[in-house]
This record gives structure tokens, sequence and C-alpha cells, in this order.
């Protein structure tokens, strides 16, 4: 078994689950789904002796091989970090969600069905060295996580999260695909590994800077960047353990994932450094002052989320600048892609306990608005120490990891500073200045989250249930990673050792030919650098900040919600359903009328458009026979009698008009001496007159009065625009005949192979007797038409309710 | 067998005779054509592989030789073309039993779908341009049967537009024939082929081609031709809706691909481009119509629209990756809209209504229809690895490929808002607070999930398994590409 084949793994259990849910209802679903992640997470850290010692794993299978489509796993540092991670947190949330989700009440079988599916599609999307099996789990990544937002689907909200979610995803989504397909006309793979090696040559292609931007869409949608993030604090609708685990920890760090992977290809562009730092920085200082203007503890979770996806990103466009600097191995500049991934870690712990905390609170509480919540820490004093230790990480501060990664994420900001490529000899130095602000605030909600909830005033009046600590099992999970949270502080070059150096080598593969050589050594403590001051700053300036929360919320109440980003989505959904109905509305009158008008409008339009521009109209005359008077009189009498047609006021001089049409294009075939196309036109025109006649005898009154026919200029112009251009055409095709037809051929074997004597019957009985054949089927299913439209009448009334 | 190009038109035609003579016997009835259909199916499959093992079939009628006589020619698009149509019909006919009603099919309802048949299938195998016109002819006057029989009001009222629309564009066809025959004095599709690049006046072939754009555009329902078609696909029953949505349209875009890649091609530069403009338009007014209703019917009609500009687009690129990738889709999206038709039609029928506003929460009482519903709609968007994926896919590479950036990038975005105008369906219909639904048998529910469920099955194989079916399509591509395969199998005496 290759590795490829365990990412379908959970897909496979999932195909069993409905059956466990209903055969064993006693037993939780999820003690069987458990199973996925906690094998797996064995699974894989079996391959971390041979990541942290630089190898890689690669196992694939075709699937469209004329098509060089194949599904494939490449396991290197980074991809056995991520699937570690992915399954590890796995494993926990699956723990809490036993807990979390009452067996009775819930569609568990749903709910784990989605999970699972959602955790193949996520390690694909990670081990994929595949461009179209990236993608392929990158679509199924955003279809789980529009059915877990929606796993309450009764609910207005949930739908609404669910579809937001869904249609800003997939959109980056099918960009990025168009990057894909970019990346592989350049270099001619569909393998990461094997553009990686050609990117020089690829950077100097036309499609290079497309291809980067769109595929830099999909990271930013999935990761919930500027201007796209407002996807995710909706996505808060799924259950809480669906939001730990896909809306903190996994899913929205695919984008983090695909930026880190393409590194090494996008690099050397200007481009992406600047959008990647610059949408990362901006991302996270946004989301962490708007993080301060949310009342639902997961609404402030959420934005804390985006900020902090924003500060791992812009820490990855840092990590692109080491391609530009000789050396950068041994600068200043090694240190981003590892903080990258270091925080990358922490915030998959500390925020995933957040979330869980949350999960307690609202679980135990009934509610999650921080305004009706306060004085839980003597109630629930195990959750308040989880919370604290989560938040405290968060804002930076010793002795968790966070403080760490948060020092080394100030380092590389500054570090900017002394880059002197692209403009950032002028402008680097907002970089650290808005990287700073953005952590203040950081610091602010950090605290704001833990002791409005926890401290202060309890109000039990409030809440909707009586509050209490919750059970052994839910705290489980939040203990566990919030204790990584304190040990990383500690053994954190243990960590670089296992995780995060075979991580960066697969980022910055032009700095490092295996792990060891990344000289990056973490300390608590290394003297009085800028970043120490700059911390210490953010500690002063958001502690006093912090203090005086109350004085200063009221200024997000000046941000009205019309003019936000959320309130651009609302406009273009509007867009799409009321404004497509009335711009729809505009043309679609349901006249055929009007269409016609359209219709032949075209026709007229792109039919002399192309006769003037290929200079295609030729008049001619030679060799046609002169007009005589009877064809001049006939002539006159076929739009005398049409136009008496339009005019008429009575059905009768109306289908008098149109014999007459009939008859003078008879007499027509008759000058032009065909007898018995002459004759078959008279008996139709005889026929159907007669017809018409006895049926419109059983008709009322033809009520012309009431709707005369107006004349109207502009389908008077568009009818003579169709005569006129069928005409035109007529004329040119007939004066460039260019080569001799195949009637030729006819006259030579009429006598001696068809044995006939009329060429027109032969040609309709022999030579082109197939064509008469369907004719007179037509003919036939009009007559059978005809018997089921006059004797078959169904009333609508019936329609619905015949099948009762 | 050197015939066999003629069985899958003639089986039909032939069973449709019969049924004629005891119109009253439904289970007959239903019998016949469900085993004439079976043994079409059979034909076509033989035929594609009789064609992939030895090449294209032609056959001559009256045995005169091409370009005299009539040619039926069976390359690997059109016997691909024939097999597909031939098992939606099946499944059309096996989706009809319950939802078509009795009456209807005492009134020749089985013959005029065979009769339907009969001319889509001589539509994809034909060789002559006339003779293409003819069996139009034959797929429009069953089509007129279909969207008249059961005389409801609005039936009445949009099929006069519709038999107007397609009296004034069969006019039109005879014109183009007209004006073609005249300046090439042949009618063969393969002596076109031939006779076209030796003449100097490109000008007015251009004319003529564009005219023909025109006629089948018609057909196609492309930008601003398509007018004509929301109104006329909403009144007929649901399983006629499935049969014209799956079928008829694509008998305009084949026409179009064939034309435009086989003799067509002496000015390309115009002639293709603007078909590419007019693929375009035809994505944006059909994303227009999808997204601008509540109307169940409506939604998957207007995506018909979207998915033949996105045919065209990749057809007007006349590259291997955009000719593969447009036969891919097209196949699929025949298949995909059968499958949609279908289940939606079991909605509309569960709450009594097509109105979006008026549905909900149908997931706690059917949630299989509903999870079938989901894959279709994600097939339909071209989410991998289903079987809209392959076909967009090669599309948008061959418009890269052909420098159409922004072209390619509109293509990408249009499948949103498929996505989108497909998962509102599911969003009102399978989702929210539960509406009270007719009450339908169980056995009576079933007879018509099944079928809906197998066409969903068959996307989903035609998707995961595209390699199965990759070596056909780039086949097909070959020939469409190659104009002298087809020249040299017509006449190679």
């Amino acid at each position: 078994m290759t590795p490829v084949f365990f990412v379908f793994l959970p897909i496979v259990l999932a195909f069993f689950i409905p059956i466990l849910f209903k055969k064993l209802p006693q037993i939780h679903t999820g003690w069987f789904v458990l199973a996925a992640p906690l094998f797996l997470v064995a699974y894989y850290a079996a391959f971390l002796p041979g990541s942290a010692a630089g190898e890689t794993v690669t196992s694939s299978f075709s699937w469209i091989p004329s098509l060089d489509i194949a599904i494939s796993s490449y396991l290197d540092g980074l991809s056995l970090l991520f699937s570690l991670l992915i399954t590890g947190i796995g494993s926990l949330v699956v723990l809490y969600s036993i807990f979390y989700l009452d067996k009775n009440r819930e569609q568990l079988h749903n709910f784990y069905v989605y999970l699972l599916i959602f955790m193949s599609a996520m390690l694909g999307v990670v081990q994929s060295d595949h461009l179209i099996s990236l993608y392929l789990f990158w679509e199924l990544t955003s279809i789980s996580s529009f059915l877990l937002i929606g796993y309450w689907y009764t609910r207005d909200r949930s739908r609404f999260g669910a579809m937001k979610s869904m249609l800003i995803t997939v959109f980056g989504g099918l960009m990025m695909l168009g990057g894909f397909i970019l990346l592989y006309l350049m270099g001619g793979t569909y393998s990461i590994r094997e553009l990686i090696a050609q990117a020089p040559e690829i950077a100097n292609h036309d499609l290079f800077v497309w291809s980067l931007i769109l595929i830099l869409l999909g990271a930013f949608t999935k990761s919930a960047q500027l201007p796209f993030y407002i996807w995710l604090p909706d996505a808060m609708e799924a259950p809480t353990p669906v939001s730990a685990y896909l809306h903190s920890a996994t899913m929205v760090k695919a984008g983090l994932y695909v930026v880190a992977r393409f590194t090494p290809i996008f690099a050397v562009s200007p481009v992406w450094i600047w959008l990647v730092t610059g949408i990362g920085l901006l991302t996270m200082t946004w989301a962490s002052f708007f993080a301060l203007k949310q009342r639902d503890l997961k609404g402030i979770l959420a934005f804390s989320t985006v900020s902090q996806l924003g500060l791992i990103m812009s820490l990855l466009g840092v990590a692109s600048v080491a391609f530009h600097v000789d050396g950068a191995e041994s600068t200043v500049f090694k240190y981003a892609a590892f903080a990258a991934i270091f925080h990358l870690i922490n915030h998959a712990m500390f925020k995933g306990s957040l979330f869980m905390v949350t999960g307690i609170i609202d679980h135990e509480t009934g509610t999650r608005d921080i305004r009706k919540l306060g004085g839980l820490m003597g109630i629930m004093p195990v959750s308040f120490t989880l919370a604290v230790i989560g938040s405290l990480s968060m804002a930076g501060l010793p002795p968790f990891s966070g403080f760490l990664s948060k020092e080394m994420f100030l380092r590389a900001m500054l570090s900017l500073t002394e880059f002197d490529l692209f403009s950032f000899e002028t402008w680097g130095i907002l970089f650290p200045v808005i990287a700073w602000i953005g952590s203040v605030f950081t610091f602010i909600y950090s605290f704001y989250f833990v002791f409005h909830t926890f401290a202060g005033e309890h109000k039990p009046e409030l809440l909707p249930k009586s509050a209490h600590e919750a059970p052994f099992g839910m705290l489980i999970s939040p203990a566990v990673m919030a204790a990584l949270v304190v040990i990383l502080f500690f053994i954190p070059n243990l960590l670089a050792v296992w995780f995060i150096k075979p991580a960066v080598l697969a980022i910055q593969p032009f700095l490092y030919n295996a792990p060891g050589e990344i000289d990056v050594h973490v300390s608590a403590w290394h003297g009085l650098q800028p970043e120490f001051f700059m911390t210490l700053g953010i500690y002063a300036v958001g502690g006093l900040m912090y203090w005086t929360l109350r004085k200063w919320q009221r200024i997000y109440d000046v941000f009205s919600h019309t003019y936000s980003l959320n309130g651009l989505y609302d406009s273009l959904i509007y867009l799409s359903d009321a404004g497509m109905n009335r711009l729809s509305g505009l043309y679609m009158t349901g006249f055929i009328r009007n269409y016609l008008v359209y219709m032949f409008g075209f026709l007229i339009l792109i039919t002399l458009g192309t006769l003037g521009v290929s200079d295609a109209f030729e008049f001619d005359l030679t060799g046609t026979a002169p007009i005589r008077a009877y064809e001049v009189i006939l002539g006159i009498v076929l739009v005398a009698a049409t136009v008496t047609i339009l005019m008429a006021k009575s059905r009768l001089t109306a289908i008098i008009s149109l014999g007459a049409v009939g008859y003078t294009v008879a007499l027509f075939f008759v000058i032009f001496r065909a007898p018995d196309l002459a004759l078959t036109q008279l008996v139709i025109e005889t026929i159907s007159v007669a017809l018409f006649l006895l049926a419109f005898y059983h008709l009322p009154q033809l009520s012309r009065h009431e709707e005369r026919m107006k004349f109207r200029f502009g389908n008077a112009l568009v009818a003579l625009g169709v005569g006129v251009t069928m005409s035109l055409v007529a004329f040119s095709a007939q004066a460039q005949k260019a080569l001799p037809s195949i009637s030729e051929y006819y006259k030579e074997t009429v006598y001696t192979e068809a044995a006939g004597g009329n060429i027109v019957n032969v040609i309709l009985v022999d030579y082109r007797g197939f064509d008469t054949l369907f004719e007179i089927t037509v003919l036939g299913i009009a007559a059978v038409a005809i018997i089921g439209m006059i004797r078959l009448r169904l009333t609508r009334k019936e329609d619905v309710n015949e099948k009762q | 067998m050197i015939n066999l190009p003629l069985i899958p038109l003639l089986i039909p035609m032939l069973f449709a005779v019969i049924l004629l003579f005891f119109p009253k016997r439904i289970i007959l009835q239903r019998a016949v054509a469900t085993g004439a259909l079976a043994l079409t199916v059979l034909a076509s499959f033989w035929l594609i592989y009789e064609v992939y093992t030895g090449g294209i079939l032609a056959v001559t009628l009256g045995s005169w030789p091409a370009p005299f006589g009539i040619t039926l020619v069976s390359d690997l698009f059109s016997a691909l073309l024939v097999s597909t149509s031939s098992i939606i019909t099946l499944f059309v006919v096996l989706y009809s039993f319950e939802s078509i009603r009795k009456e209807r099919e005492k009134f020749y309802y089985y013959p005029g779908v065979l009769f339907l048949l009969t001319g889509v299938n001589g539509a994809f195998t034909t060789g002559d341009i006339f003779n293409l016109f003819v069996f139009v002819e034959v797929l429009l006057m069953a089509s007129y049967l279909l969207i008249v029989l059961g005389g409801e009001k609005a039936q009445l009222r949009e099929s006069i537009k519709y038999i107007l629309v397609n009296v004034i564009s069969s006019a039109l066809f005879v014109s183009a024939v007209a004006y073609l025959y005249s300046v090439t004095g042949t009618l063969s599709m393969a002596d076109l082929a031939v006779k076209i690049p030796q003449i100097e006046a490109v000008g007015i072939l251009t004319v003529i081609a564009v005219l023909f754009l025109v006629v089948f555009g018609f057909k196609g329902a492309i930008f601003p031709l398509y007018f004509w078609l929301p109104g006329s696909y909403h009144a007929p029953p649901m399983p006629v809706l499935a049969l014209f949505g799956a079928l008829l349209t694509k008998v305009g875009v084949y026409a179009i691909i064939r034309t435009y890649t086989l003799f067509f091609t002496m000015n390309t530069g115009y002639t293709h481009e603007l078909l590419s403009i007019v693929a375009l338009l035809t994505i944006a007014a059909g994303c227009i119509g999808a997204l601008a209703y509540f109307d169940v019917k409506k939604i998957i009609v207007y995506n018909i629209i979207i998915a033949v500009g996105v045919i065209l687009f990749g057809a007007a690129q006349l590259t291997e990756a955009g000719i593969d990738g447009a036969i891919f889709y097209l196949i699929h999206d025949m298949m995909i809209k059968a499958a949609l038709f279908f289940l939606v039609g079991i909605v509309a029928i569960l709450f009594g209504t097509s109105d979006l506003r008026k549905m909900g929460g149908l997931m706690k009482t059917r949630p299989a229809l509903g999870w079938f519903y989901l894959i279709a709609a994600f097939g339909l968007a071209g989410i991998p690895p289903l079987s809209g994926f392959p076909g967009k896919l090669l599309i948008v590479q061959g418009g890269f490929e052909d420098l159409k950036l922004w072209g390619s990038l509109f293509v990408l975005a249009s499948s949103l808002l498929v996505l989108m105008s497909v998962i509102r369906i599911f969003l009102y219909a399978f989702w929210g607070d539960p509406v009270e639904t007719v009450k339908i048998k169980e056995p009576v529910f079933r007879r018509m999930f099944y079928p809906a469920a197998g066409m969903v099955i068959l996307t989903i194989v035609l998707g995961a398994g595209a390699e199965w079916f990759m070596p056909l399509i780039s086949g097909a591509g070959e020939v469409l590409l190659n104009p002298s395969f087809y020249i040299d199998a017509v006449l190679k005496e």
C-alpha cells in the first residue's frame, strides 16, 4: 500500500458511517470515526525520521493517463507537517465532538461523513504533487466545508454562510485552476516538483505573472485574506468542532500551504513578494482591529484567525525575499520561513483550544454573546485556565509558544528594512510599523476574549442555562492542545528539528539542501534586540488600550454595513438574482415579435457585416435570361398580395391573398419551364387555401379592430432588411459560381444508369430517394401530431393530483 | 456490416411505425419502445466498436457514388453522439412511465420519441448537407408532436412560437444550402471539404459560413438566437423537456462543429473568431437567465444555453485540446442535462410547483434525491472528478494556448455562476424548513427516481472513468482536425 491510498482511508470509512449510525445507535458514531485519524497519525509519524533527514516519499496512481492526469501523494517535510496537523487535530476534534454533539438529537451520520470527506480532501491537498490532483482535493474541501457549515440546514444563517463560503472559495479555486493550466502550458508538466526544477525558464514566460496572480487568488480566498475574508466569520454557523477544525486549524491554512509550496517557483517575482507580504500584513492588522467589534465569541475568534493567517502569509512573503539576497541563509533573512511554519503550528494549537473552550461555554451557558457572559472564572475553572493559556499565547506572552514565534515575526518584518530591491528601500519601513499595530490589537482582543468572558461580574439572569463546568471528556482535547502550547515554549528546538526545518527546506530549496543546514536556533531571550523593545511596546500600549477599551470601543459604530465588504457581497448577491431578474426582464418580454426582431436584426447585421468586411458582394447578369413583361407583372402581383395579407382586416381577404402569393409562384414555375413543380405548387396551394377556409369558417369573427396591426417603422425596417440581405447574398452567390455542379452527372446517367425519363423524378426517387423517404416520414409524423393535438386535451387541474 | 451506420436510425423509425398500430395498449407501447431503444443502444455501441477498430464507415445510398448520391458517414464523433442520444432517449422513456401521464401515452407519445431519435441520429450520421436539413425536419416535426401533445394552454401558446421560429430557421436553412450549392456545385460534405479550398472567392464562402452559423445557431440556441428557447422549453412536460434539453440544441451544436471543422475553414481568422465571441456572449446571456429566475425548470433551461457557449468556445479554437474538450463537454452536457431535468422534474412533482420559493426541506424526507441532485449539480459545474471537469479543463487549456486569456478565464468564472444557479435549487428545495409535499406512492417515486439516479451514475462513470473514453474522444477529435480522414473515407473510389 503506497501513501496515496491512505489519503482515501477516511473517505472509505465514510461509506460505512451511515450503516454504523443506523445499526449501532447505542454507541456514539464518533468513536468509530476516531479510528481513522488516530491510525493515520501513527502512520504519518512513522515518516518523521526520514523527513527530518530530508528524505521524501512519492506515490501516485493515474486517473486519466491520456491527459497526463494523476492523483499523487508527495511526502516531504511540508506535506508531512500538514498531514500530521490534519490527522492529529482531527483526532482531537472528533474526540471533542463525541461529547459536544448529542447522539440522539443530531444527524451524526451526515456530520461524520462530511468530516471524513474533508479529512481525505485536506490530506489530498497537502500531499498532491500533481496540480490537477491538488485542484480536485481543493474543491472537495470547499464542498465538505459547504456541507458542514450548512449542517443545521433549516437555519437561514447556516444556508447563507454555506453559500457564501462556497461561492468565494470555489471562485478562488477556479481561478487557481486557470493558474495551474497556465503553469502546465509553460512547463509542460503538471508535477509541482518538475515545475520547480524548471522555475528559471518559467519565470521568463509571458504568462508567468498571470499564473502567479491566479494562483494567489486561490490561496487568498481559501486562507481568508483581504478582501475575501468575509466568508470566514459567516462560516462560524457551523458546529464548533467544525470551526475548530476546518475554519481555524486546517482548511483555511490550505492557502498558506499553496503559497509555501509555490514559493520556489514564484519567489523570483517582485509581484509575488509585494502581494503576499502586503496583503498578508494588511489582513493581519485589519482583522485584528475588527476583532474588537465582535460580540460573538466565535466572531472574535474568526477575525482573530483571519488576522493570524495574514501574519503567517506575510511571513511567507518575506521568505521569498531570501531568494534575492546573496547568502540569505546566514543573514537575518533566514528567519521568515522558519517563523511562518513555527507560528502556523502554534496557531493551530492555541486557536484549536480556544475554539473548543468557546464550544464549551456555548454548550454549558447556552450563549456566546460576550455581553451576557462574565465571571465564569469561578464556575468553570478548568475552561478558564485553558482559555488563558490559549489567549496569552495568542497575545505573544511568555511562557507560551506564541511568544517565541511572535518575536521571530517581528524580527522578520524588521529585516525588510534592510532589503533594497523592488522599492523596499523606500517602503520597507512600513512593514514593521503595520505589523506592530496589528500586534497591539492582537494583544487587546486576546485579553478582551478571555477576561470579558471569565472575569468581571457573573450575569446568570442573561444566560439561557445555568453555567457549570464541562464534562471531563469535553475538556481532554483542549487540554492536550493547551499543554502543547506550554511545552513547545520549552522545547522549540526539538520541534524545529522534527517538523519546522524539513518544512522550511520545502519552501526554500534554493537556500538549503538538507534540513540540517538551516541555522536557526530559537531562544526566549536573545538580548536587547529591536524586536524586544517592540514587544515591550506592544504590552504597554496594548495593556493601556485594553484598560480603556470601553471608552473607545464605540468607534466601531461608525463602520456601516452598507459600505463594508460584506455590504459589497450582499449587493453582488442581490445583483445576481433580483438584478439579473430585472435585466433579463428588459428583453425577455415573452412576445415572439420582440424575439424575432432581435433574431432577424442579428441576421441582417452579421450577414451584411460579413458581406462588407469580406468584400463578397458581386453582381453579374451574364448567363441570365432577360426579364420580360410577364415576370415584372407577376412580381408586382406577388408583392401586392403579400402586402395585402399584412393589411387585411378580415381573415377571408388574408387567406385569398395568401393563395394569390402561392399561385403567382406557381406561375413563375410555369414561365421558367418547370411544369412538374408548377403542378405541385398549384395542388398545395389549392388544398391549403381550402383547408384554411374550412377551418376559419368555425372560428369567431376576427377581432382585428381591437388590436389593429399598427405600422411599426422598426419592424418594417427589419423585414425589409432581411429581404435585402437574402437577396444580396443570393446575387453574390449566383455571380460567383466557382465550380461545375454535380447535376452534370445526373444529366449523363439519368438514361443510362437510372433508366428514367424525367430527371426531377429520378432525383427525387433514386439519386436522392433517401431524402424523399424521410420527407414522407415528416408528413406521417405531422398527421400523427395533428391527431394528438385535436383529440387530447389535458387540463392543468388534474396535473398535480394525478399521482395520488 | 456495411450498412451499420443506418441501423441506429432505422430501428427507432421502424418501431415507431409499428407502435402507431396499437396506440391504446400502454403496456405494450412501453415495452416495445423500451425494447427498440435498447436495441438502438446496442447497435450504436457496435457502431462505435466498428468505427474505433476499423475506421470511418461510409454508406452510399442506392450505391450512387459520392458526391452524387447521399452518403451516411459514421466517424467516432458521430457514433459517440448517436450512442449518447440513444442512451438518453432510453432513460427518458423509462422516466416517462410515471411522469408523462397515461393520456399522452395513448396518443402517440412513444412513436413521437422514437421519430425524434430517428431525426437526431440521422442528423448526426448524414454526410450530406441537404440530407441534414431533411433529418432536422424529421426531428423538428417529432418535436412539434411532443411539445403540443396534451394540449394544455401553456403548451399551445408556446408551441406556436416554437414552430414559428423553427419554420423561419428551416427556410433560412434551405436558402443557405442553395447559396452554398450555387457557389460550390455540390452537397456532399466530403466533397465540399475537397472543393472549398480550391475556390478563390473566399469572401462569398465566408458570408455563407456565417449564414450557416445563424441557421445552426437557431437550433443550437446561441446568442442572440436563443430567445425562443426559454419559453418553449418551459411548456412541455418534464420528460419531453429532458429529451429536448439533452438532444435538440446539440444537433445545432454538432452541425456547427462539423461544418466549421470539415469545410468552413477557408477564413478561420474571421469565422472562428466570430464563433468564439458569439460563444462567450452566449455564456453570458445564459448566466444572466440562470440567475434571474426562481423557477427550477428555467434555471436548468438557461444552463443549456451556457453549455452551448462553452462547447462552441472550445470548438472555435481548432486545437487538439479545444476540440477534444468540446467533444467531451458535449457528451457530458447531454447526459447531465437529462439527469438534472429528471431530478428537478421529481422535485417539481413533489412540491406541485416549479417555483423555488415554495419549496423547502426535502433533505429530511428524500435524502437520496438530494444527494443525487447535489452530485449532478457539481458535475454540471465541472467539479472533479465528475464529468464536467475533463471537458472544461481541455477547453480552457485550449483557450489559453490560443492566448484567449480573458475568454478562458470567463469560461472558468462562468462555472461559478453555473454552480450558484444550481446550488440555489439545493438550498431552497432540499435545505431550509420542510414544506409539505404531494404524497406519492413509494413505487411510483422509485420508478421516477431510478432512471434519474441511473443517469447521474452514468455521468459519474463518464467523469471518474474519463480514461476509458479518452481514446474515443481523441479519436473523434483527430478526424475533426484532419478533414482528409473524412474525405478519404467518403470519396475513396
